[in-house]
């Protein structure tokens, strides 16, 4: 695959080509105090199959073959006009779009009003750097390479992508799991992703205080979404 | 599963584009215009291109039918391998059949 920009010190290209994440930001259906059973057990059910078909459904599973098969998503409601987030991972572009309706039509559509992003992993996981610790918060980053790195010279860009490894460098050394990164530009006006787990909103937040301090955003414009993990299960019961 | 999908460009000129003599212009326009000649060998088919700027942020949309979700990555990739992003800010969607 063609990457839109290139590898670095810190990513490098992923050796399991093919695989696609599904990113979703989505607003609850139900009223307060409202469940829907046949709608939750439709979607675990689905889910369940997903899992079985190569599927993994947390970021956790990304890093970990040996992690749960259950569904994770982010609680972002305290944070974000979305109550949830998450991503899942397909094995191909065609089964992530196909698992998109599966989901829907077996009552996530119910549930949720769901705006999902589609798209390729270009770079490899990457782990944080330190003793193992409990990462129970995530961090979604969707960016596009606004009209200013569209404009500037190749050394340019390379320039601005050494002084943003040095700002990822400082996350993997606060412990912080990159979970490489997806290419969404082909089926969204975002164009990239980077998923994060930490231990911390404030570790986020100094984090992302380097991205400030190395010019990250002067080439990129970008939304940041974070929330604790949760099971799924726990949300739609 | 028929796994035919529909593609959707908007797109609309970057600033520095303006910039771009008629010449470049025309050169880097018939280069993606290779592109979806390809595409359209490959088994792609287009509805044309549609000015709507009067009523969008965009300038302009394409709609595109693919034999697969992977045809229509495979179209885009080649584009911005083509640097076509580069000279124009785009939002795409994909779709599947009902």
């Amino acid at each position: 695959m063609t990457l839109l920009t290139s590898e670095t010190e810190v990513f490098s290209s992923a050796q399991t080509a093919g695989r696609c994440v599904v990113m979703f930001l989505a607003k609850r259906q139900l009223e307060p105090g409202e469940t829907d059973a046949a709608a939750a057990d439709g979607v675990l059910g689905v889910l369940k199959q997903l899992a079985g078909e190569g599927w993994h459904l947390s970021i956790r599973k990304m890093f970990d073959a040996e992690a749960s098969p259950n569904a994770f998503v982010l609680d972002t409601g305290f944070a974000h006009d979305v109550d949830i987030a998450g991503v899942f991972e397909a094995p191909s572009l065609a089964a992530a779009l196909r698992g998109t309706v599966r989901l829907e039509q077996a009552g996530w559509a119910r549930l949720f009003t769901t705006e999902w992003l589609l798209g390729p992993r270009e770079f490899a996981v990457v782990a944080g750097i330190g003793e193992p610790i409990d990462r129970s918060w995530g961090f979604l980053a969707l960016w596009e390479w606004n009209d200013a790195w569209s404009a500037a010279s190749p050394d340019e860009r390379r320039n601005y992508d050494a002084e943003c490894d040095v700002a990822f460098k400082g996350d993997l050394g606060f412990n912080i799991n990159i979970a490489g990164r997806h290419r969404l530009d082909w089926a969204h006006g975002w164009h990239h992703l980077g998923i994060w787990e930490a231990a911390s909103p404030e570790i986020i937040d100094v984090a992302i205080s380097g991205h400030e301090h190395a010019s990250d955003f002067m080439f990129t414009t970008s939304r940041h979404i974070i929330g604790r993990v949760t099971q799924l299960d726990a949300v739609i019961r | 599963m028929n796994d035919a999908s529909i593609w959707i460009h908007y797109a609309r000129p970057r600033p520095h584009w303006y910039k771009l003599s008629a010449d470049e212009k025309r050169a880097q326009a018939a280069a993606w215009q290779a592109i979806a000649a390809q595409s359209s060998e490959a088994g792609a088919e287009t509805l044309g291109r549609y000015h709507i700027r009067g009523q969008h942020d965009f300038q302009t949309v394409e709609i595109w039918r693919f034999p697969s979700p992977e045809a229509a990555f495979d179209h885009w990739s080649r584009l911005t391998a083509a640097h076509y992003n580069e000279w124009y800010a785009f939002s795409n969607n994909i779709g599947l059949p009902m």
